[in-house]
Parts: C-alpha cells; structure tokens; sequence
C-alpha cells in the first residue's frame, strides 16, 4: 500500500516533476507545493558512507554522514535544489559546505527557524522568513499564484487533521497497524505528493471500539523511530509503541487543528508555533518535560524509550534531564542509541528484555 | 518436593556459567567453562559438567533458565531471562541488603538497582565497544605481555599511575605501546588503566545512582587491583561473591526455581 521511496520519486521525476532535496525537519512545505515542488525529504538515505567521510568530522550525527553521501551520489531525482534547514549547527555547516565548497549542479537554500522561547518579535521574524523564501522561489519558479498557495495550506491542514486522528486511534489502541506498519505509514509524507499521501492516510480504518491492548505500552521520542528489525523485535515482545515524540513524527504536527487558511503567511506562523516542543527548537526544557509526562499519561504508556541518534548534540544536550523527570514520575526509561545501522545487535536485544523483565513479576517468575 | 533441582545456564562472551540449585536454595554444583566460538556446544558441554560434578541425573532438574548473551542457544532451557535480572537476583541471594550490582562481564558492564527481594528496579549497560569490560583489560595484558592474575595484584595501584587518557580499547592499546617504549614502569600503566575503566564504571554508577550494599560480580570482580580502585572512588566497601562469574547462573537458577510450579 506504501509506495517504495526512491522508486516514488524516480518515478516523479520521470514524469517531469519539479523535485527538492530536503534535510530534516521543519521547513514550511505548503509554499513548495504552491509552486508545483515536490518535497524530497533526506533523512537517513540507505548505503554505506564512502564520500561523505572525506567532508566530515568522525564525531557528526550519521544523519548528517548519510544525506551528504546522498548529495554526493545524487541518482539525478532532485532537480529543483536543496533546501537546509536550520535544526542543528551541525545541519547548517553541512548547508554552507555543500554551498560553498563542495559544489552541486542544483540551488541551495537554507531556511532559518527562529529557536528558543518564542515571544512576539521571533511571531514577526517567522512571517519574515516566510515571505523571503516565497521571494527566493517567486525568483526561480515565478511569482506565486496566492490561490495556490492558500489551497496547498488547506491541503496541509487536512493532512495534519488526519495525523491528529491517527495518533489519537493509536493511543487508544484503534488503529490495527503494528509499530513497523505504523512509522512506514508516518515516514511516506517524507516523499509523497499530498493529494497521494492524504489519500493513502484515509485508507487507513480507525476502529470505533479499542482492539485488544498491547501487553506493554511504550512512548518513543527521539528524532527517527528504530529501524525495521527493532521495530519487529518490539512488535514480537508484545511492546506496542502507543505514542510518539519523534522529529520525524509528530513533532512536525501542530497539537491541535486550526482554522482555514484566510492569509497564508499566518496560517503558516499559526501553525509553526503550534508545533510540538522539540530539542531543535531550543526551547524551555520545563516545557519539554510537561508534554512528555502528558504524552505518557494520554497514552497509557508503561515506559518510555529513547532513540538516540548518536552525536545528535540538541537531543543529547536534554535528554538527561528528561530521563531523570521521566523516572522521578515512576516511568522505567530505556535509552538506545542508533547509528542509523540495519538490524539489532544483542545488546540492544538484551536492553529492551530487560526493561520488559523490570516492568513485571510475571514476566521474571 | 524435596528432590527437585533447578539449574541456571548463563552463556557469556567469554565464559558460560551452570549452576544447579535444590529447592532449599543450596547450591549442588557450580561450572565455568569458556564459551568459544559455540555458546550453543558450551552449554551443553558445562550443563554435563555440573551435572556430573554434582551426581545428579538429568530427570531431576525440573527448570532451566538460560542467560548471558547466548541465552537464546541453549535448546534444553525451558526459559530464558537476561542477565541483567539474573545478576541481580544472584547477587541477592548471596549479599541479601545489596541494593546495587556492578557486573563486569568480557564484553559488557552493567549497574542494575535491585530492591529487597532481588528484583530489577533500574540498570544502566555499557555501549558496543569493550571500553570499560574485562575485554579491555585482557588486550591491555597481552600487551604488557602479563597474564590477569599479575594485572589484577593490587599492589600495582597503591603507587604512582599514569593518565590514560582513552578509554577506548583501540586508542588505549596504542597509548601503552608508547608508554611502554618510553620506558614508564608497568605499574604505573597498569594502575592507570584500571583507573580509566573505574571512571567508566563509576560515571554508569553515578547515571543511575547507588542504594544499599553494593555488590560486584562477573569475572572482573576477581580482579583485586581493580576492586580496590572502586572501593577508593566510590568510598564504599564492596560485596565480592567467592566465585563471581556464576552470579548469574546463581540468579538464573533461582528464577527457574520461582517459576516452577510443582504439579
Ligand atoms: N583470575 C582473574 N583475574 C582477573 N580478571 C579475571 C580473572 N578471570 C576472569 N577475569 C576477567 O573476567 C572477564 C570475563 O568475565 P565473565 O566470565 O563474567 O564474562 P562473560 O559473562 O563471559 O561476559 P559477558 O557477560 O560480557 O558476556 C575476563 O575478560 C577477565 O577480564
Ligand atoms: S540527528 Fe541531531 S545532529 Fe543530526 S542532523 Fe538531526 S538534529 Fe542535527
Ligand atoms: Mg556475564
């Protein structure tokens, strides 16, 4: 039912789509979609790391080794440019030296999120931006149709309002996917055309009565969900990922819906500011507990587990304190970290069994 | 139910464990036995062991709890739990007020915090590499050209030492090399690298906290030098079981004892 990504894209490309290489995370993608630009977003692309070595220091996040390799064995699918946005240092360097130094044959743009606590003045910067990346794209792609714009928003936002459904059915165990179906469905909005993904979201049947509850509920945060094997491993132990705080996931998704767009430009600030709490962002740390604890608690969850990219520096830089908030609330906590590797090393096996063992007597008699 | 044994299996990196229990909680046999490149042959090969060294026939054991990183090869366990449990639930048994664990196996080091009864309450693992486990240390002595028990006098950490300043096996590896050619006395390196995996074990401690006794087990703990080292960091007095390396067999064989409903 979910397309496979590149052969999406190759396909999309094939038919003469206008196609944008995106890093992660937050990036306004409605003003892409009013100029007929389809958001090809690059986050952990697959294959060993060859070139990208020769650019990069060893300690940078593999998320930022393996796009750079992308970029530097490129199969000819982004035509229309990269776009970096500003969630790290580290994805901002990697900007300035694909700009700068290493050179590709597509426009680089960057695009600057405002961090830290948000007040009226970064309100005002945020509409900046906005209007200067429809600019810089008006300059390239001609001027933009406000029609377009306003129903790419409106697309948005009904894509947005199924996410919100979704993950509502998933915490109250009325979505019958397992954790691995669950984030390939959440991932396909990385690469799909929004007529197609809102398409594919509302084949999805939400049951009306809760199906049987996993035996053991988990709350995930992080920036990507675990790969495949994890996930199946979770999924066999009977763990069933109930909610989740992961950038890849619903971080990108307002909390809540909101009216339909009349001016665009607000609409997307609205909406930016409405986003989850989210490392990225730098904003308060207090916050972050707050929404974790309340995540927990909607969802049911028994135990949260972190997904740690290795050398991600916003993630890292809070995750202790969130550990000690989460565990002083009586929430066991595992913590894996992840070079964006396949499969599942025993280590990794033997830390989920044991906080499964920690959770139950039933389980250890 | 008097004549009913139960048996736990722990299959590690370097060694594989078996100890058999009465139902008394009394220990019948204890074996350790390398684990090589089959953790599956192991098992089988120190299960006969004990079974012989016990006089025991194999109708009597009513319960196998397979653990260690092998613990899914073992074909004649009738369960398997890991050895974070395991650990825990044997070093309960033999120190009854340990409220914390250190074990420092070959490949993996773990602090877990047991409550009262022995049970899991929270734990804290090593990553992938060997930083901080006895592997580290069995690198560092072929270097020195020494065997363990040499390594492990505790006489080599009561002097000067040198700063290691890498923990990882590979970079600490090179880092002797060149201190042993600028002719620095072995003992001084040996102190320093038993006080770089200190560092790492204590900042594992620290990361989860330390409640009630402590108690070390896993092959490392038979390294003096190094219980010292810890004992002077953490400022505590540590429990360490006569025959570490089968703590987790221990703790292994009593989780088969509980689980065993007698029909
Ligand atoms: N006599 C000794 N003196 C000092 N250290 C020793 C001695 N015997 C074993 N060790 C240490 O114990 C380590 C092995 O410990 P153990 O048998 O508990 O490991 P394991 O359970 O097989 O490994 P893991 O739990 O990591 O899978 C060796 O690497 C070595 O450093
Ligand atoms: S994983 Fe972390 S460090 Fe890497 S690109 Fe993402 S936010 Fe930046
Ligand atoms: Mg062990």
């Amino acid at each position: 039912m979910i397309p496979n990504r590149s052969e999406y894209l190759k396909q999309q490309a094939l038919q003469g789509q206008k196609i944008m290489g995106v890093l992660p995370a937050l990036y306004p993608k409605e003003l892409l979609w009013a100029f007929d630009i389809l958001p090809a977003e690059i986050w952990d692309p697959p294959g060993d790391i060859v070139k990208a070595n020769r650019h990069l220091q060893t300690t940078i996040c593999p998320i930022v080794k393996q796009s750079l390799e992308f970029i530097l064995t490129e199969p000819g699918i982004v035509n229309a440019g990269y776009l970096f946005p500003h969630t790290c240092d580290s994805l901002q360097n990697l900007g300035s030296q694909v700009k700068d130094m290493i050179g590709v044959p597509v426009p680089v743009y960057t695009f600057y999120n405002p961090k830290g606590n948000f007040n009226k003045a970064t309100r005002a910067y945020y509409g900046d931006i906005l209007n200067e990346f429809l600019q810089v794209l008006a300059d390239v792609h001609g001027p933009p149709d406000i029609e377009k714009l306003r129903a790419a928003c409106e697309l948005g936002l009904k894509i947005d309002g199924r996410r919100i459904e979704l993950q509502q059915a998933r915490m109250t165990d009325r979505l019958s996917l397992n954790s691995q179906q669950y984030f390939q469905l959440i991932r396909a909005a990385e690469f799909m055309q929004p007529v197609d993904y809102l398409y594919l979201l509302n084949q999805v049947e939400i049951q009306d009565e809760p199906l049987k509850s996993h035996a053991i509920r988990f709350l995930i945060s992080g920036i990507l969900p675990p790969n495949d094997m994890t996930l199946s491993f979770l999924d066999d132990l009977g763990i069933g990922i109930v909610a989740e705080d992961l950038l890849a996931g619903s971080r990108r998704i307002p909390i809540a819906t909101l009216d339909p767009p009349a001016d665009p430009i607000e609409y997307l600030t609205d909406r930016f500011f409405l986003l989850p709490p989210c490392s990225t962002k730098a904003g308060s740390l207090d916050h972050r507990q707050q929404y974790l604890k309340k995540l927990a608690s909607d969802s049911k969850a028994q135990a949260v587990l972190f997904n740690i990219v290795k050398f991600c520096e916003p993630e890292l830089f809070d995750h202790r304190s969130l550990v000690k908030s989460l565990k002083n609330e009586g929430l066991p906590v595992l913590s894996l970290e992840t070079e964006l590797l396949p499969g599942l090393s025993g280590q990794t096996q033997t830390r989920i069994e044991a906080i499964v063992e920690m959770m139950g007597d039933e389980v250890l008699a | 139910m008097s004549n009913a044994l139960f048996a736990g299996v722990d299959v590690g990196s370097l060694s594989t464990d078996v100890v058999l229990i009465d139902s008394a909680g009394a220990t019948r046999a204890e074996v350790v036995f390398p684990t090589g490149i089959n953790g599956a042959e192991a098992a089988q090969k120190a299960y006969d062991l004990a079974l012989e060294q016990g006089g025991i026939s194999r109708d009597q054991i009513k319960a196998v709890i397979a653990t260690g990183y092998g613990r899914a090869a073992v074909a004649f366990a009738s369960g398997k739990t890991t050895e974070i449990s395991c650990h825990g639930v044997g070093a309960h048994h033999l120190f009854p007020d340990t409220g914390t664990v250190i074990d420092i196996g070959g490949q993996d080091s773990k602090v877990i915090q047991v409550d009262g009864r022995g049970r899991m309450l929270d734990f804290s693992m090593n990553d992938k590499c060997a930083a901080g486990t006895g592997r580290f240390l069995e690198v560092m002595a072929a270097q020195l050209e020494m065997n363990l028990n040499e390594l492990s006098d505790p006489r080599h950490v009561s002097g000067e030492s040198v700063q290691i300043s890498s923990t990882c096996t590979v970079f600490a590896e090179s880092e002797v090399i060149s201190l042993l050619a600028k002719h620095t006395p072995r003992e001084q390196i040996i102190n320093g690298l038993q006080r770089s995996i200190v560092n790492r074990i204590w900042s594992m401690v620290i990361s989860i906290g330390i409640q009630g006794e402590i108690t070390i087990t896993g092959g490392v703990a038979k390294n003096k030098g190094l219980v010292t080292v810890l004992e002077e960091k953490l400022g505590m007095h540590l429990n360490v079981p006569d025959n570490p390396q089968t703590v987790g067999a221990l703790g292994a064989a009593h989780i088969a004892q509980r689980g065993f409903k007698d029909e």
